[in-house]
């Protein structure tokens, strides 16, 4: 549902260095020290600790090149399903104080704040304290947040006092001066693109994009721009959705484990990686009219292709039947693969489709779906699958390789 | 493979402590981080913790020369060599050695518990402690360039 916005305040609430958050939340002896998180693989630091930071190691940085910046950190492998559970459990806590609760990411949420002074029975600035309390006592991860009077003003104020900090920002005169000197690729929803367009016109601080005149914005960044510009004047136009609306794309796929040109492991990643597509697009209950392969070679150069289903699926017969043969295509024999990934674009919700314009699965594969989803809910992720993917026995028998980053959040947070 | 262990100071009792003067190995990463205590391989004597028949002790880890015949040299024990029998004279024993972090090829890495490891003993000789070592996981090959990893307590990496 979207809310529908009167004079609401928007709050803003964001982990401090998430992952490594998470993994002290369970090893508190990990606090003060400087931790790299690691990729499922071990080669790369995906998440580093504040400390870790100030020692010039940045994120997707090899462990080989982390080492000696810092010989004393301490790394410690991913563990997304830990990190799930936490996210979960903050957002529990927020649904606690307000009625209105958006998932943004793994470790951001924008929440209705209009209650939270009433709820801690406290002045604003003081209850959202009290939150931020209330999170790392209960859920053990450090947060900052923000609240204002719409999400790109609290996205604003709680980047600003990172790590675990708190701004309300209501007053207009200390908006404007807080904004002045902001630079403007802070504002979520300008990217280096959108940055480059301002910077020609001599916009370089969110308080000179708020002072420009309106259209002149309209004309640079078209209507999202302008929403933009509205949000920084104190006027919510983006709502809050505590259902996500489909997503612009879902997609799945990744590193092979190692390079191959074996046919028929390149084949069986193709099907594995559908399969988790498939569960993907179940778990939003959307259907997807277009689909695409990409896949990266061992020289760094890209092959794919995509195409346009014939009718909006998520059915894992057709879909396949797309990725090979798209791989058909492009694929030839004797290239080495490095990375596969798997995309489907025009999502829209199952049950908003027109039921006629639906790719209507039979009997039998409803029920063959159905079994699968059951059992493998029952015994563990994978225990039914496509007896193609036998050739990545390795793959399956490594119970690490069991989760997803779990991107109900709509976007990677690395 | 293993190249040193590191354990919080508040996880070694005093008394331990003072009897084997731990307190010149104590090390903190940063101005907050809690205080450790190393086991180093590459030290003259190397030591280990180990939780041996119920009480955590200091042992004398592996075995650094030639001249100390019949023990195994090295530092580590192939998982599959004692399971095969090899060092049964020795009267090999299982050992859990605590850890917090773990150091191989110059990378430290968080560990639950620790490791596994044995014991093996002589007549007239003190006995000596052995990190127990696997294959190792893709993530750990990646991670530190070996192919043997120590067996871990309580996880897989
Ligand atoms: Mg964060």
């Amino acid at each position: 549902m979207n809310i529908i916005l009167g004079r609401m305040l928007i709050g803003f609430l964001d982990a401090d260095c998430f992952y490594v958050s998470c993994e002290r939340a369970r090893l508190p002896h990990l606090m003060g020290q400087p931790v790299g998180v690691l990729s499922n693989q071990g080669a790369c630091v995906i998440a580093k600790s504040y400390e870790l930071k100030a020692r010039g190691i940045s994120t997707g940085m090899p462990i080989w090149k982390a080492r000696p910046l810092c010989p004393e950190a301490v790394f410690v492998k991913r563990d997304f399903a830990w990190y799930e559970i936490l996210s979960r459990r903050m957002a529990d806590e927020v649904r606690q104080v307000s009625p209105a609760v958006e998932y943004y990411s793994i470790d951001e949420l924008f929440f209705d704040a209009s209650w939270l002074s009433r709820t801690f029975e406290a002045p604003l600035s003081e209850a959202a304290m009290r939150l931020r309390e209330r999170i790392h006592s209960r859920v053990g991860v450090p947060v900052s947040v923000g609240v204002s009077r719409s999400r790109t003003l609290a996205k604003l104020a709680a980047k600003s006092v990172k790590p675990f900090g708190c701004r309300v920002l209501l007053d207009p005169e200390e908006t404007k001066s807080f904004l002045h000197d902001c630079p403007v690729e802070e504002i979520a929803g300008i990217g280096w693109r959108s940055a480059d367009k301002l910077h020609a016109r001599q916009i370089r601080t969110v308080g000179n994009f708020a002072a420009t005149d309106r259209h002149v914005i309209c004309k640079l960044l078209t209507k999202k721009g302008e929403a933009l510009w509205w949000e920084l004047h104190g006027e919510p136009v983006l709502p809050l959705d505590t259902i996500r609306p489909p997503h612009k794309m879902v997609g799945r796929g990744g590193s092979l484990s190692g390079p191959t040109r074996d046919i028929e492991r390149l084949r069986a990643w193709l099907v594995r990686n559908v399969e988790r597509l498939v569960e993907a697009l179940d778990r939003h209950g959307v259907v997807c009219e277009t689909f695409s392969l990409s896949l990266r070679l061992e020289s760094g150069h890209y092959i794919g292709d995509g195409t346009t289903l014939p009718e909006a699926t998520a059915q894992f017969p057709r879909l396949l039947a797309a990725a090979r043969d798209i791989f058909n295509r492009v694929y030839r024999s004797g290239d080495t693969v490095t990375h596969m990934h798997l995309n489907t674009e025009r999502l829209s919700f199952r049950h908003a489709v027109q039921q006629s314009l639906l790719d209507r699965p039979s009997a039998q594969d409803i029920e063959t779906a159905r079994l699968k989803r059951l059992i493998n809910k029952r015994v563990g992720r994978f225990a039914v699958r496509s007896g193609a993917t036998l050739p990545l026995h390795d793959i399956y028998a490594d119970p690490t390789n069991g989760h997803d980053i779990c991107d109900i959040y709509g976007k990677l947070c690395f | 493979m293993c190249d040193g262990v590191s354990l919080l100071r508040s996880e070694i009792p005093q008394r331990l402590i003072r009897q084997f003067k731990l307190e010149s190995r104590v090390v903190v990463r940063g101005e907050q981080a809690p205080e450790e205590i190393r086991f180093l391989r590459r030290e003259g004597r190397p030591w280990l913790p180990a939780w041996h028949a119920g009480q955590l002790g200091i042992h004398a880890w592996g075995c650094r020369s030639r001249q100390e015949q019949g023990f195994p040299p090295g530092a580590w024990c192939h998982r599959e060599h004692l399971e095969a029998g090899y060092w049964r004279h020795l009267q090999p024993e299982p050992v859990e050695i605590p850890a917090n972090y773990v150091l191989d090829r110059g990378i430290w890495y968080v560990v639950r518990d620790g490791l596994r490891g044995v014991l093996l003993r002589r007549p007239r000789d003190v006995p000596r402690v052995y990190v127990l070592t696997e294959a190792a996981s893709h993530y750990y090959h990646v991670m530190t360039r070996h192919d043997r990893m120590p067996v871990l307590l309580h996880e897989r990496i």
